[in-house]
């Protein structure tokens, strides 16, 4: 109970972090967006690192807690969105939600996320087990979206790139076996 | 898990390297105040210089403050050619003597959405391009910024650096003799700190801020459109005009409102950044649609 009050706190130390600069921060709306949208990419990156980390130290037990925590920041990144972006005009979510690529890729990750949050529910979480795998999804769309938020592309984003092939390539070898992954995937990642 | 903490303790030691830039020397000048942008409301000297776009140095905002001390601004000479009856070479020091330096504050609107009020110094491009006299075949004119990976740091990183280089734009004629272009030198009662495009760059307030070229080292007169840098990366995204323009969105994002720095609220964009009196004429029969 003690380590978890302990990552409970630990989660926050970003969020925590945001506010303490917010005051200072020269374009506040762009330092929301980019604290927000990092810490939820990087957690959802140590959510899906878990499992493989499972034989070195088996912290599966704080997967959700970590989970809801990216659900969390996603969210403080859709509100900046709607609040201080959009200044709570509906009309312009809308239209930008459906014109623009950028936004759309945001949004449905960000759906997906809140489906996975509210679903994560230890009483009804096994009748959605399945669909938790939409994450793969996520984190597809959501590699996309970061990108797409820079005008050119720096290391971070060539670093979210190739955790995200890493990740569907181990999903690809585990669900359809090796001999599938060798096939199509093995000039990509060599392991 | 220890990133909030290892956040933490990177940006207290930011604050302290900012808190040195603050003491970096910037030599006095002299000039007259006019009466451009009397009613704006002035960002601070501070949002000015540690908030950049310099991809020569990084692509953070907050970078180019820190490593821009790499720079060597002095000497510094331009040289203006091409299409001219008198090509010529000047230094930083002659052009600093040569014409009168006026300040002007003008709103500047950085394509991300970001938007600035600054007091910059300066004189009119067209001072200088009078002097080289364009011949007929001058149609427009191309600028480029120093090439010099030692002083530059993402220039030697090759196929790998941020952006093509050197970084070039360019203007159509009518565009560089308007009253409005500046060769900006100064800012804030002083020479321009070098993020910001020391020692000498160029200043287009009605359009975005990509245009606006920093640490110039050639100017030249030429027939064709020269093919700017952020045009030749994604024509799609990005134009040769460049033009502020609310009613016409980056395809990523909205142009409609833009964030002030120092604002946690929006503001309307102004068409041509509120330029529209100045400049429209220049652009009357375009389509603007088209001519992004």
């Amino acid at each position: 109970m003690k380590k978890k009050i302990l990552l409970f706190l630990v989660l926050l130390l970003p969020f925590a972090n945001m506010l303490l600069h917010l005051q200072s921060a020269i374009d506040p709306i762009k330092y929301i967006y980019i604290q927000t949208g990092t810490t939820a990419i990087s957690l959802l990156i140590v959510a899906l690192l878990l499992p493989w980390l499972k034989r070195v130290v088996n912290l599966l037990r704080y997967r959700r807690m970590v989970g809801l925590f990216v659900f969390f920041y996603a969210f403080l990144h859709f509100l900046n969105f709607f609040v201080l972006d959009a200044e709570l005009s509906i009309s312009f979510v809308i239209k930008q939600t459906l014109d623009k690529p950028f936004i759309y890729l945001g949004m449905i990750s960000f759906s997906i996320l809140t489906f996975m949050a509210v679903t994560s529910k230890k009483s009804i979480f096994r009748r959605f087990a399945k669909w938790h795998q939409l994450v793969y999804g996520a984190i597809v769309l959501v590699t996309i979206h970061a990108s797409m938020s820079q005008k050119v592309l720096s290391i971070v984003e060539y670093f979210y790139i190739f955790i995200m092939i890493f990740f569907i390539a181990r999903k690809l070898k585990e669900r359809f076996g090796f001999r599938f992954f060798k096939r199509y995937f093995s000039t990509l990642v060599p392991f | 898990m220890k990133l909030g903490a290892a956040t933490i303790l990177s940006s207290s030691l930011i604050i302290e390297k900012l808190a040195a830039i603050e003491n970096e020397k910037r030599d006095p000048l002299s000039f007259k105040k006019t009466s451009f942008g009397q009613n704006l409301d002035l960002n601070t000297f501070d949002q000015a210089s540690k908030y950049n776009n310099f991809y020569e140095f990084s692509l953070k905002k907050n970078e180019p403050a820190k490593l821009a001390h790499t720079l060597k601004t002095d000497p510094w000479s331009i040289k203006i050619s091409g299409e001219v009856e008198n090509p010529f070479t000047v230094s930083l020091d002659e052009i600093k003597n040569s014409y009168p330096l006026e300040e002007r504050i003008y709103r500047f609107r950085c394509v991300e959405a970001w938007a600035i009020v600054l007091p910059w110094i300066g004189f009119p491009l067209s001072y200088i391009l009078k002097k080289a006299k364009p011949n007929s075949k001058a149609k427009y004119v191309k600028f480029t910024t120093l090439y010099d990976p030692k002083q530059f740091p993402d220039q030697s990183k090759g196929v790998f650096g941020n952006i093509p280089y050197p970084y070039v734009e360019g203007l159509r004629i009518d565009e560089a003799m308007n009253e409005l272009t500046l060769l900006g030198v100064g800012m804030y009662g002083k020479s321009l700190p070098k993020q910001n495009g020391a020692p000498i760059r160029l200043v287009v307030p009605w359009k975005y801020g990509f245009k606006s070229i920093k640490s110039i080292v050639s100017i030249e007169l030429v027939e064709k459109e020269p093919q700017n840098t952020w045009k030749a990366i994604n024509p799609r995204e990005y134009g040769f005009y460049a033009n502020v323009n609310p009613n016409v969105d980056h395809p990523r994002w909205s142009q409609a409102r833009e964030r002030k720095l120092g604002s946690f609220f929006k503001q309307r964009t102004l068409m041509f950044n509120g330029y529209e009196k100045e400049v429209a004429g220049m652009y009357k029969n375009m389509d603007l649609r088209k001519f992004i």
